[in-house]
Parts: structure tokens; C-alpha cells; sequence
């Protein structure tokens, strides 16, 4: 490269940094949004977005935990909104820019986490069940099916500790937010039972084996188990009788944010019926938006695994936020089942 | 001269304070706070991560860290041996062979661990192919136990034994093994006698080289050994993410660097004339 291409490559460099629109940063969770919405919004509003990623609450709370991270825009599921509010890192949300709230399903506009909806706005929902090969018979319908001998070796749960705790305590009729060290124990001793008949603990990664036959059961959020439905006709997935653990994720806005306006012009073009419809059916999930999901494709708005019926909902928990000392005895309790 | 020499080390000190000291520093302190209540970091000082880790439990998994690096450091001597012995003598092919046992770097080590997770599976090559051929009836369980989690180590660090035998290898006199020879040893003396002792910088720097990253190593029990084996690098990462304990984090890091650098002084006192 001679130094006149270089100077030139210098000034192109400075030209785009010295674009005049205004820019949004946003931080999702991986695999979150329709491809369109991002360019769609940045054409409407002659802006621009800087779109990242992360796949756990803890990798994103890590990014914003000083305050300094440069974004303006994140996704916590409803258990982090509350230490980020005690960490003073969101900002309140104006009600009044966001007239599409109204759209909310009912269940999601006075959540117990934000009953005013003042510091976060519910976008899409995740529960955790059971997906499982339609060769089995009969189905899994309960946790305690995960127990089983005959599924010794076949079988996975999650790699993490709430859900796997959790599903522990719905499996003893209790709460997944349990915070009682004698039921969190119960519930250790029923995980270390199970864990000789497990594969192993796997995250999203277990969907190819499902697929593939390797694995018969295993415990999986619905938004994976609706990837593998959707490769696989063998694929079902059950919503366990004993109930289940739900995890509503929210858009907030970081304290941080020097541009609060264009954040919320976002998070009213996130609330449009049109776009939570498209970004749901892009991402597999379950929209909070009851708007978007009168205009979803029938095949999809009534399946079963991402819009259970009535019933369902009503025997799912939503995941709350755990005092420090029982996520440190469920931290100790996590370590103790990874080393039986 | 001196004042010109202090300014061309400037840019490596700058690197190893910006990039090493201070972050070193900043785990050292955090160690020591404690955790917030929604995770972070708060005051007191204290030292009750440390105190924490004399739990039987912590203890286990690094003792457990300890046997797994161990068998694949050994693994990794006796298949790295004879391949070394074999490139040093390879004549005029030794540079094709020694790029050979590079080759593998050229792509990502996540990448390589998931192909073996697609080679050991239950629908995978090695249990097809066995079943295909009639050796076996149900698929053998590869995947996802302490086996697995070797093999990935040995498979991953084998060029790090490699490199430093065939160093100390290719050095060898030859004139030393026909005078074994002529004195009357047999081959296989000659090997335990000679080439063995000889080459013992090599097997240190290369056992040193494999046991250390496998002892910090954290992906592959993850991946291969299908979390339901922890090592002490996945007790850190579980620290600094759904346990968000940044302190007990930072104490165990630096426990088990303390542990590393004490076994790496202990090591280098035994030999005469440093690592190499």
C-alpha cells in the first residue's frame, strides 16, 4: 500500500465516523430477532444501530455491571432486573412514549418483578420442559419421568443451576424460587440421584442428538425444542405436571444511555404488533405481545410448545430473583451435584 | 547505549504491565473484597474466599484437576514419544512431519472438540462404523465421561509434548547409540539406558508444557465430558458467571497459579542449566 492509498483509506475512515445520524446501541441475546427488524427501524427513523450479542444474563451483567459499556439498550431476563435496579443501572421507562403497551397479554402487564412497568418492558418469553423422542412410549408427561431406569443414559438436563434445582423442587411439589435451605437440600439429594442416569448436562447443544436419536429426553427450553420440532417430526415436548419454570426476558434501558429519546422510540418499535410478530416467528419464541400473536400464522401462534392453552400457563412459575444467601447455598449445592 | 536499550523494552514492560501486572493486580484485590448482594464487588476486605477454599469439596475437584491433568500429561509423553523419535530420524521428510503435527493449529480448538464430539457420539463414525461391521450391537458410551475429557487433552496438547522431544531428539549424538551398541546393549537398553536420560530436558519442558493448560482447562470437561465433570478451570468460569461470586473466583485463579508456579520452581531447581 503507497502512502496516497493509505491517506485516502484514512479519510474514508474519518468520513464514516463523522456519519450525522444519531446511533442506537443495542445488546441481545443471540438469535433474538427477526434479521429485518434492525434495518427496518434504522431506515424509518434515519438511524443508526449497533447491534451485539450475548448467549447469558451473567455475560451481559458482566459488560454493564460499570456502567460505562456504551450501550443503551439490553435484555434481562425478569430475575436481573431487579439487582440492576439495585445496582442503579436502568433507567425509568416512560409510559407515556410507549402507548403500545396496552398490547401486552395481561399476564405481563403488571408482572410481579415491575408491577408499574417502570424500568423494564417485556418482549418475548422462555420456559423450560421436557423434548423428547416420539418413539417413546408413553411420553414423558412429569419430571419424575426423568428419574427413570428405563431412560438410563438417554436422558440430559440442563447445564445450569436453576434450572436443574428447579425442575428438582417442582419434581417435590415445590417452588422453583425456593429460598429454604431444607427444601434446597431435598432437592440437591434428588438431582445427585438422578445424576448417574444422565448423559450428561447439556444447553442448546442437545437439540442435534434429540434429532439424531442419541438422546431421548431431555430437559430444554421451548424456543430449542420448537428448532428441533422444526427439523424433526420424531420431536415432541411436554409442559411436566408438576409445573415448570418460566423466564420472561425484558427490554431496559441502561442509566447509562446518552440517547433515552431514540431508546425509547426502539422499544416502541420493538411493542408494534407487526414487528414482535415478526421477530417471534424469526426467533421461535413465545411473544408477550397479544397484538402480534392475533397476526402470527395460525400453525404457529397455536402450537402447543411455544402457546400452551390456559391450563398450561397457569401451572408454569415465573423464575424470581434469589436472596444472596440462597444463591450462595445454591451455588455450593450446584458444585456438590457436578462432583458427586 | 543503556538509556537507548531502556527505550526499545519500553513497548514490552508497557504490554507486560498494561496487559499482565494490572490485571494480576486487579484479581489480587478482588480476592480479597466481598460479594456484593446481586453480585459485584463490596467492602469489607476479608479473607474468606481463601478461607473457603480449604473445603473438602474445593479440594476434591483440584485433586480431581490434578489426576485428569496427569494421565493426559503421561499420554501425552508415551504417544509423543515415539513419534518424536521417529521425526527425528525421518531424514529429509522431518520438516514435512513436524508441519503435520503443527497442522491442527490452523484451526480453532473449539472447532476441533466439537468434531470429536461428532466422532464419539452414539449416531457418530467410530460406533457406526462398529456397528456397521457387526463388533457391536449397542453403541458404546464415548462421549461425555472422564475418558472423553482425556482423550480431548491429549489430543489438543500432543504437539506441545512433541515439539520439545524432537528438540532434544534431533540433538542427540548418534555416535553415543552405536557406542551402546558396541559395548553390547541391546536396543531396548540402549533406549532406557541412553536416549531416555538424554533426552529428560525434553520430557520435562513438554510434561510442563501439556500439564499446565490441562490442569486450567475448562472447555473440554464442558464440552466432552458433558458438564458432569468439573474441573477446577470450570469451578472459576461458574464463579464469574451464574454464581456471580467474583471474589471466591478470583481466589481460586490465584490459588491455583500460586500451586503451578510452586510445582514450575520445583521443577526448574531439579534441573541444572534452566527449563530447556
Amino acid at each position: 500500500m503507497n502512502r496516497r492509498y493509505f491517506l485516502m483509506g484514512a479519510a474514508g475512515l474519518a468520513a464514516c465516523s463523522r456519519d450525522r445520524r444519531a446511533r442506537l446501541n443495542v445488546f441481545n441475546w443471540s438469535d433474538y430477532i427477526a434479521p429485518d427488524t434492525i434495518p427496518k427501524f434504522e431506515a424509518e427513523y434515519g438511524v443508526r444501530v449497533r447491534y451485539g450479542i450475548y448467549e447469558s444474563n451473567e455475560e451481559m451483567l458482566a459488560r454493564v455491571m460499570g456502567g460505562n459499556s456504551g450501550w443503551d439498550v439490553v435484555f434481562p431476563t425478569d430475575y436481573i432486573v431487579k439487582p440492576m435496579l439495585a445496582n442503579d443501572l436502568l433507567a425509568q421507562v416512560h409510559r407515556e412514549e410507549l402507548p403500545d403497551l396496552a398490547q401486552l397479554e395481561p399476564r405481563f402487564q403488571k408482572p410481579e418483578w415491575d408491577p408499574e412497568l417502570k424500568w423494564s418492558v417485556p418482549y418475548m418469553v422462555i420456559a423450560a420442559g421436557i423434548a423428547y423422542n416420539r418413539k417413546l412410549n408413553p411420553p414423558p408427561r412429569t419430571w419424575a419421568d426423568m428419574w427413570d431406569e428405563r431412560l438410563r443414559g438417554r436422558m440430559t438436563m440442563l447445564d445450569d443451576p436453576f434450572d436443574v434445582i428447579g425442575a428438582c423442587l417442582k419434581k417435590l411439589g415445590l417452588s422453583v424460587n425456593s429460598s429454604d435451605p431444607g427444601e434446597l437440600r431435598r432437592a440437591q439429594a434428588e438431582a445427585i440421584r438422578q445424576k448417574p442416569l444422565l448423559r450428561a448436562y447439556l444447553n442448546a447443544e442437545v437439540r442435534d442428538q434429540l434429532v439424531s436419536g442419541d438422546v431421548l429426553a431431555a430437559h430444554m427450553w421451548n424456543t430449542t425444542a420448537q428448532q428441533a420440532m422444526d427439523s424433526s417430526p420424531d420431536i415432541g415436548f411436554a409442559y411436566p405436571e408438576e409445573g415448570y419454570a418460566v423466564y420472561p426476558d425484558c427490554a431496559v434501558i441502561l442509566r447509562e444511555s446518552k440517547r433515552p429519546e431514540l431508546a425509547h422510540k426502539f422499544l416502541h418499535f420493538l411493542l408494534r404488533p407487526d414487528i414482535a410478530a415478526a421477530n417471534a416467528l424469526a426467533a421461535r419464541t413465545t411473544t408477550t405481545n397479544a397484538g402480534a400473536r392475533k397476526i402470527l400464522p395460525p400453525a404457529f401462534r397455536d402450537n402447543p410448545t411455544l402457546y400452551p392453552g390456559p391450563d398450561v400457563i397457569a401451572r408454569g412459575e415465573w423464575a424470581k430473583t434469589t436472596d444472596p444467601a440462597a444463591q450462595r447455598l445454591r451455588d455450593r449445592l450446584w458444585t456438590e451435584i457436578k462432583s458427586a | 547505549m543503556k538509556r537507548l536499550r531502556a527505550w526499545f523494552l519500553a513497548p514490552t514492560w508497557t504490554v507486560m504491565l498494561s496487559l499482565f501486572a494490572a490485571p494480576l493486580a486487579i484479581i489480587l484485590a478482588y480476592s480479597f473484597l466481598t460479594r456484593g448482594t446481586w453480585g459485584g464487588l463490596t467492602r469489607p476486605w476479608s479473607t474468606e474466599s481463601y478461607q473457603r477454599l480449604a473445603d473438602p469439596i474445593y479440594l476434591g475437584i483440584l485433586w480431581r484437576s490434578f489426576w485428569i491433568a496427569g494421565a493426559a500429561t503421561v499420554l501425552c509423553l508415551v504417544l509423543g514419544f515415539p513419534l518424536a523419535l521417529f521425526i527425528s530420524r525421518a531424514g529429509n521428510r522431518k520438516n514435512l512431519y513436524l508441519s503435520l503435527v503443527i497442522l491442527p493449529f490452523w484451526t480453532s480448538f473449539l472447532v476441533r472438540t466439537y468434531a470429536w464430539m461428532f466422532l464419539l457420539r452414539d449416531t457418530g463414525l467410530i460406533n457406526t462404523v462398529l456397528q456397521k461391521l457387526g463388533l457391536i450391537h449397542n453403541p458404546l458410551p464415548l462421549l461425555y465421561n472422564d475418558g472423553a475429557v482425556i482423550l480431548g487433552l491429549v489430543y489438543g496438547y500432543l504437539p506441545f509434548m512433541v515439539l520439545p522431544l524432537y528438540a532434544t531428539l534431533e540433538r542427540l549424538d548418534r555416535n553415543l547409540l552405536e557406542a551402546a551398541a558396541d559395548l553390547g546393549a541391546k536396543p531396548w537398553v540402549a533406549l532406557t539406558r541412553v536416549v531416555i536420560p538424554l533426552s529428560a530436558p525434553g520430557i520435562r519442558a513438554g510434561a510442563i508444557l501439556v500439564f499446565i493448560p490441562c490442569l486450567g482447562a475448562y472447555l473440554t470437561p464442558d464440552l466432552l465430558g458433558g458438564g458432569k465433570t468439573v474441573m477446577i478451570g470450570n469451578l472459576i468460569q461458574n464463579q464469574f458467571t451464574t454464581a456471580r461470586d467474583w471474589p471466591f473466583g478470583s481466589a481460586v485463579s490465584l490459588t491455583l497459579m500460586a500451586i503451578v508456579l510452586v510445582l514450575l520452581l520445583v521443577f526448574v531447581r531439579r534441573q541444572e542449566g534452566g527449563l530447556v
